[in-house]
C-alpha cells in the first residue's frame, strides 16, 4: 500500500479520502457505483446471439396473439318499398296501407324509398368488399410474420455463425503465431543433423576414398617398413628394447579399441544405421554394446574424451597440415619415411576429427594403419552426426568458434592455427606414440 | 434548580442510545440541581412491556418515578401504521393512532406530568418519537426542552412533530446534521437551540493487553461496538469485510461486540464475543486498530466517540451524514460508501500507521473539545440559565380539530424527509472554551499532552527518538512511532 501525500500533522480526512477514491477509480478505470456495476452485471451480453433467447415458435406466439379472421359484423339494414310500413301487427298493417294514399297527399315517400333502398345494398356490396380485403391482408400478414420470423432465425443462426467463425479464426491465428513462434525458436535452437541416407552415403564414400587411399599408400608403408627393418638391424641392441615396446604399444594400442566403442558410442544410433555390412568388428559390437550398457561413468568419460577430442581434433588438424605441409602436402606421395611413426601417431589419433572435416584428406590414409580400421572407419564419420549433448546445443552455435565445426558438420572446418594452441596441449593418446605402427 | 428528566425507559441496564444519553445527562446535571426521572415500567423497546415496578425508585443517586405502560405494541398493527403514515398520504388521525401504536402509551406518566410539571423548572424530554415525548411535552408547556435524539427516518417527517419542535422552549441537538433536518422540517430557526451531544465515562485506564489476553485476540483487529442488526449496517459490514479478505494483503480480524440478532459468518478472522461489560468495551476499543461504524442511520454514535476519546480512528459509513459529517470535522475518521472504498480506507489505516495516528490524535482533541463531559455540562448549564432568565414565548398549536384531524392532507413521511437537505456539515462546531474551573466534581487526571518537538530541519532523524518522543508516543500504546509506521507501509 503505497503511503498518503499527507505530510501533516493537520491530515485532511476530506483529502485522504480524494485520494483513496482516486486510486480506486486507477484500479477500476471509471468510478461505477456499486449499484452501477450490479446493473452493468445483469446485463445479458449478445443476447440476442443466444440461441436460447430465440422463440423458435415465434410464428405460433403470433397466431396465438391474433384471433382468427372473423369478418366483421357490419350494420346494415334491408329497405325494401313496403318497409315502412311493415308491422307485426295485422291490423295495424292494413290500417297503414289503408291511409297510404292520404300520405301520399302530404309528399311522395318514394324517392326517399328508393334512396333507403339503393343506400342498403350499397352497404352490403362495401362491407362484402372491405370483408375481403381484411381477409386478404390478414392472409398476408400470417406471411409477413412467417417471413419475419424465417428472417429473426436466419439472422440469429447467422450471428452464431458468424461468431463461431471469428472464434474459429481468432484460434487459428493463435495457433499459427504459436507455431511461427515455435518454428522461429527451433530455428535457432536446432543444429543441422544429416539424414541417415546423407550419413550412409558419405561413409560409404569416405570408405572407398580411404580404401582408395590406403592402396595408394601401401608402396610408400612397405618402403617405410623396409627402412625400419634396416634401421632396426642396424641399432642392434635397440631393437629388444624396441620390440618390448612394441608390445607394450601395442597393449597400449589394444586399449585404444576399448576407448574406441564409447567413442563411437554417442554415434551409436547413427553408427547402426550408417555402419556397413562389413563392418562387424569388435569394436563395433564393443559400440553396441556401449550403448546399450553405458552407465553415467561412461557418459561423462565419453564426454570429457569428445570434448579432448574435439580439441585435439584440431591439433591434429594442425599436425596434419603441419605433416602435410611437411611432406608437402596430403596429396603429395613424398612424405618422408622417416616421419612414419609420428604421422602415423598423429593419423590415428586424428582419425575422427580428421575424417570429420572434409577439407582434411591426409588424415585419411592413417586411417588404414590402425588396428580396427574397418570400425574406427565406420566410427569416424559418426563423430560428425554425433550430436553434442544439450548443453553443447545450447552453447554450439555461439559459444566459441572453434566449437562451430564441430558442432555443426555443415560448416566447414575451421582453420587449424586458430586452435593450433589448444591442438598442441591436448595429449594424444595412443596415436602420439610412435610405436603405434604395426610391426610389419 | 429542579429538572425532571423523562424518558421512555431508564435503567442502569439499559443501554439503547437515548436512554443512556438520558442517564448519563440525569446523572451529570444531578451534580448541579436537584433532578427527577420520569419514565415507564417497560425495558423493552419492542413490546413496551411493563417489567419494572411502577413508583418511585433510585439509580445511581437519582430519583426515579415510573408509571406503567398501558399496553403493549402490536407489531402487526404499527407495520400497518408505519407504512401507511412513511408511504402514503394520510392525515393527522392516522398519525396520532401511529403514535399511540407506538408506544409507550403512558397515559399515567402524561397525567403526572401534567400535574406536576409546575413543580419543576424545565422538563427534559428525549427522543421525540416517542408517545410520552409528544403527549408529555405539550402537558409540559413551556417547561419542555427537547432532546430530539433524530435520525434521518421517515419519522421525523410526520406532521405531528413539527408543532412539537416549534413549541418547545429549547431544542438539544445531537449534532449539526440533525438541526439541520430538523430545521428544515419544522422551520423553527427562532426556538433556541445548542448542538451539545453526550460525554462518556471512558476509563482513564484502558487495559488492551488485559481485553487480549481475556479473549485470546492475536495481531491487529477492527472492533464493531453495538447491537448486531440489519438495522446498523452489520449485513453490510461483512459483506465489505469479506471483501477485504478476499483482497489478501489486510491482516485485520473483525471483532464484533453486542447481542447478535444476525447470522455472524463463520470465519477465523471474524470474532463475535457477545455481550461484555462496559471495561471490556472500553478495553476492546483501546486494543483495536480501528473503530467500525456502518450505521446508517445514527444521531450521534456514543461509541464513534468513545473510540475518538480513547485516541483510536474511525471507519463510518459515508450514507450516514452524522458519522461522515463528525469524521470530516474532526479529521478523525474515514468513511466509505462502497465495498471497494470500504476495503481501500480499511487498509489505508490499517498499514498506513501515521495516517491512524494522526486521525486518533485528532479524534481525541476532538472528543476533549465536544463532548468531554465538562464541556457537556457546560451547554447544558448554559442553556438552561438563559432560558430561566428569558420569557416563555409562544407555546405549543393546538392540534387540529375532528374534521382537520381526519383529512388526508399530510404527505408521506418518506418525502417529507427526503425533501430536507441531506449531505454532512462540514462548518466547524462552535465549540465553547473549556471550563476553567472544576463544572463537575473532578475527573480523573489525564496525562497532559506535551507539545511536538519537531527534530531540526536539515537533520535526519537518527533512529531513537529523543528524550520527549516517549511522551509524544504515550497516547498510543504499543503503537510504533510514526517513523517506523510510515516505513511499514511500502
Amino acid at each position: 500500500m503505497p503511503d498518503f501525500n499527507v505530510r501533516s500533522d493537520a491530515v485532511n480526512v476530506e483529502q485522504i479520502m480524494e485520494q483513496i477514491r482516486a486510486r480506486i477509480r486507477e484500479k477500476r478505470g471509471v468510478d461505477y457505483t456499486d449499484a452501477e456495476i450490479r446493473e452493468l452485471a445483469s446485463v445479458k451480453l449478445e443476447k440476442f446471439l443466444d440461441p436460447r433467447g430465440v422463440r423458435s415458435d415465434l410464428l405460433e406466439q403470433f397466431r396465438k396473439s391474433q384471433p382468427p379472421y372473423a369478418p366483421p359484423e357490419l350494420p346494415n339494414f334491408a329497405f325494401e318499398d313496403q318497409t315502412l310500413f311493415e308491422s307485426t301487427r295485422g291490423p295495424l298493417r292494413f290500417i297503414r296501407r289503408l291511409l297510404l294514399p292520404i300520405l301520399k297527399l302530404f309528399f311522395n315517400p318514394n324517392p326517399l324509398i328508393k334512396a333507403l333502398n339503393i343506400q342498403s345494398k350499397l352497404n352490403a356490396s362495401l362491407a362484402e368488399r372491405e370483408a375481403k380485403r381484411d381477409a386478404a391482408r390478414y392472409a398476408f400478414d400470417q406471411l409477413y410474420y412467417e417471413v419475419m420470423h424465417n428472417l429473426v432465425l436466419e439472422t440469429t443462426r447467422l450471428g452464431i455463425e458468424v461468431k463461431n467463425l471469428k472464434m474459429r479464426i481468432e484460434s487459428l491465428a493463435s495457433r499459427l503465431e504459436f507455431n511461427e513462434r515455435r518454428a522461429r525458436a527451433l530455428e535457432s535452437a536446432v543444429v543441422y543433423k544429416p539424414s541417415g541416407e546423407e550419413k550412409t552415403g558419405r561413409s560409404e564414400e569416405t570408405r572407398r576414398e580411404e580404401r582408395r587411399d590406403d592402396r595408394r599408400d601401401e608402396p610408400r608403408r612397405q618402403d617405410g617398413r623396409r627402412q625400419e627393418r634396416q634401421d632396426r638391424q642396424e641399432r642392434g641392441e635397440r631393437q629388444d628394447r624396441g620390440d618390448r615396446q612394441d608390445r607394450q604399444d601395442r597393449s597400449d594400442r589394444s586399449e585404444p579399441s576399448r576407448p574406441a566403442p564409447p567413442a563411437a558410442a554417442p554415434a551409436a544410433p547413427a553408427a547402426t544405421a550408417v555402419a556397413p555390412p562389413d563392418a562387424e568388428s569388435p569394436a563395433s559390437d564393443a559400440s553396441q554394446a556401449g550403448t546399450s550398457t553405458e552407465g553415467p561413468g561412461q557418459r561423462s568419460r565419453r564426454r570429457r574424451r569428445r570434448r579432448g577430442r574435439r580439441g585435439s581434433g584440431s591439433a591434429a588438424a594442425i599436425m596434419g597440415g603441419a605433416a602435410g605441409s611437411a611432406d608437402g602436402g596430403p596429396d603429395n606421395g613424398g612424405e618422408g619415411e622417416d616421419a612414419g611413426d609420428d604421422t602415423d601417431a598423429s593419423d590415428t589419433d586424428v582419425t575422427p576429427d580428421t575424417t570429420s572435416a572434409p577439407a582434411a584428406p591426409a588424415a585419411q590414409p592413417a586411417v588404414a594403419v590402425t588396428d580396427a580400421p574397418v570400425a574406427d572407419t565406420a566410427a569416424v564419420p559418426d563423430v560428425r552426426v554425433t550430436r553434442p549433448e544439450p548443453f553443447e546445443h545450447a552453447f554450439g552455435a555461439q559459444a566459441h568458434p572453434a566449437e562451430s565445426a564441430a558442432s555443426d558438420p555443415a560448416q566447414p572446418a575451421p582453420a587449424p592455427e586458430s586452435t593450433s594452441a589448444q591442438g598442441s596441449d591436448t595429449p594424444a593418446p595412443a596415436g602420439s606414440d610412435p610405436a603405434s605402427t604395426p610391426e610389419p | 434548580m429542579k429538572v425532571a428528566v423523562v424518558v421512555q425507559r431508564y435503567g442502569p441496564a439499559i443501554n439503547g442510545g437515548a436512554e443512556l444519553h438520558a442517564r448519563y445527562v440525569a446523572e451529570h446535571l444531578a451534580r448541579h440541581a436537584e433532578v427527577e426521572v420520569w419514565t415507564t415500567c417497560a425495558t423493552d423497546y419492542v413490546t413496551w412491556r411493563n417489567e419494572l415496578q411502577a413508583g418511585e425508585d433510585r439509580v445511581n443517586k437519582v430519583v426515579v418515578r415510573r408509571f406503567p405502560v398501558k399496553h403493549e405494541r402490536d407489531p402487526l398493527t404499527f407495520g400497518r401504521l408505519s407504512e401507511r403514515v412513511f408511504h402514503q398520504p394520510h392525515s393527522i388521525a392516522d398519525e396520532l393512532d401511529w403514535l399511540e401504536a407506538e408506544g409507550p402509551t403512558s397515559p399515567a406518566l402524561v397525567a403526572h406530568i401534567t400535574k406536576h410539571a409546575g413543580e419543576f423548572d424545565f422538563c427534559i424530554f428525549f427522543s421525540y418519537r416517542y408517545y410520552h415525548a409528544f403527549h408529555g411535552a405539550r402537558a409540559a408547556g413551556t417547561k419542555a426542552i427537547l432532546v430530539p435524539t433524530a435520525e434521518r427516518d421517515p419519522a421525523a417527517g410526520l406532521s405531528i412533530f413539527a408543532p412539537i419542535f416549534r413549541g418547545v422552549r429549547a431544542l438539544m441537538y445531537n449534532s449539526p446534521e440533525e438541526r439541520t433536518m430538523i430545521q428544515a422540517l419544522a422551520h423553527n430557526e427562532q426556538v433556541p437551540s445548542v448542538v451539545v451531544g453526550i460525554g462518556s465515562e471512558v476509563p482513564p485506564n484502558p487495559q488492551p493487553q488485559r481485553f487480549r489476553q481475556k479473549y485470546g485476540i492475536r495481531g491487529p483487529f477492527a472492533i464493531y461496538v453495538g447491537r448486531i442488526d440489519e438495522n446498523k449496517g452489520c449485513r453490510d459490514l461483512f459483506r465489505h469485510f469479506d471483501s477485504y479478505l478476499r483482497n489478501g494483503a489486510g491482516k485485520l480480524t473483525l471483532v464484533l461486540i453486542g447481542n447478535s440478532i444476525l447470522d455472524i459468518p463463520k470465519h477465523p478472522r471474524i470474532r463475535h464475543l457477545g455481550f461484555v461489560d462496559d471495561s471490556d468495551k472500553f478495553d476492546g476499543i483501546a486494543a483495536a486498530d480501528v473503530l467500525i461504524m456502518p450505521s446508517f442511520f445514527e444521531s450521534l454514535s456514543m461509541v464513534a466517540l468513545e473510540a475518538w476519546a480513547l485516541g483510536k480512528p474511525v471507519l463510518a459509513n459515508a450514507k450516514c451524514d452524522v458519522l461522515k459529517g463528525q469524521c470530516i470535522r474532526s479529521n478523525a475518521g474515514l468513511y466509505y460508501d462502497s465495498t471497494a472504498e470500504f476495503v481501500e480506507t480499511l487498509r489505508a489505516l490499517e498499514f498506513n500507521k501515521w495516517v491512524a495516528g494522526s486521525l486518533g490524535k485528532n479524534g481525541r482533541q476532538y472528543y476533549r473539545d465536544n463532548y468531554d463531559w465538562p464541556v457537556i455540562e457546560r451547554k447544558y448549564l448554559d442553556m438552561l440559565e438563559r432560558l430561566s432568565k428569558e420569557p416563555a414565548s409562544g407555546g405549543f398549536e393546538p392540534l387540529p380539530g375532528w374534521m382537520e384531524r381526519r383529512k388526508e392532507s399530510c404527505p408521506p413521511a418518506a418525502d417529507a424527509v427526503a425533501a430536507t437537505p441531506s449531505g454532512p456539515s462540514t462548518a466547524p462546531e462552535m465549540t465553547l472554551p473549556r471550563p476553567t474551573g472544576p463544572v463537575s466534581p473532578p475527573l480523573p487526571k489525564r496525562a497532559p499532552v506535551p507539545e511536538r518537538h519537531d527534530p531540526p530541519k536539515g537533520r535526519p532523524h537518527q533512529g531513537r527518538p529523543q528524550q520527549s518522543a516517549p511522551h509524544r508516543n504515550q497516547g498510543h500504546r504499543g503503537r510504533r512511532p510514526s517513523g517506523r509506521s510510515t516505513g511499514a507501509s511500502r
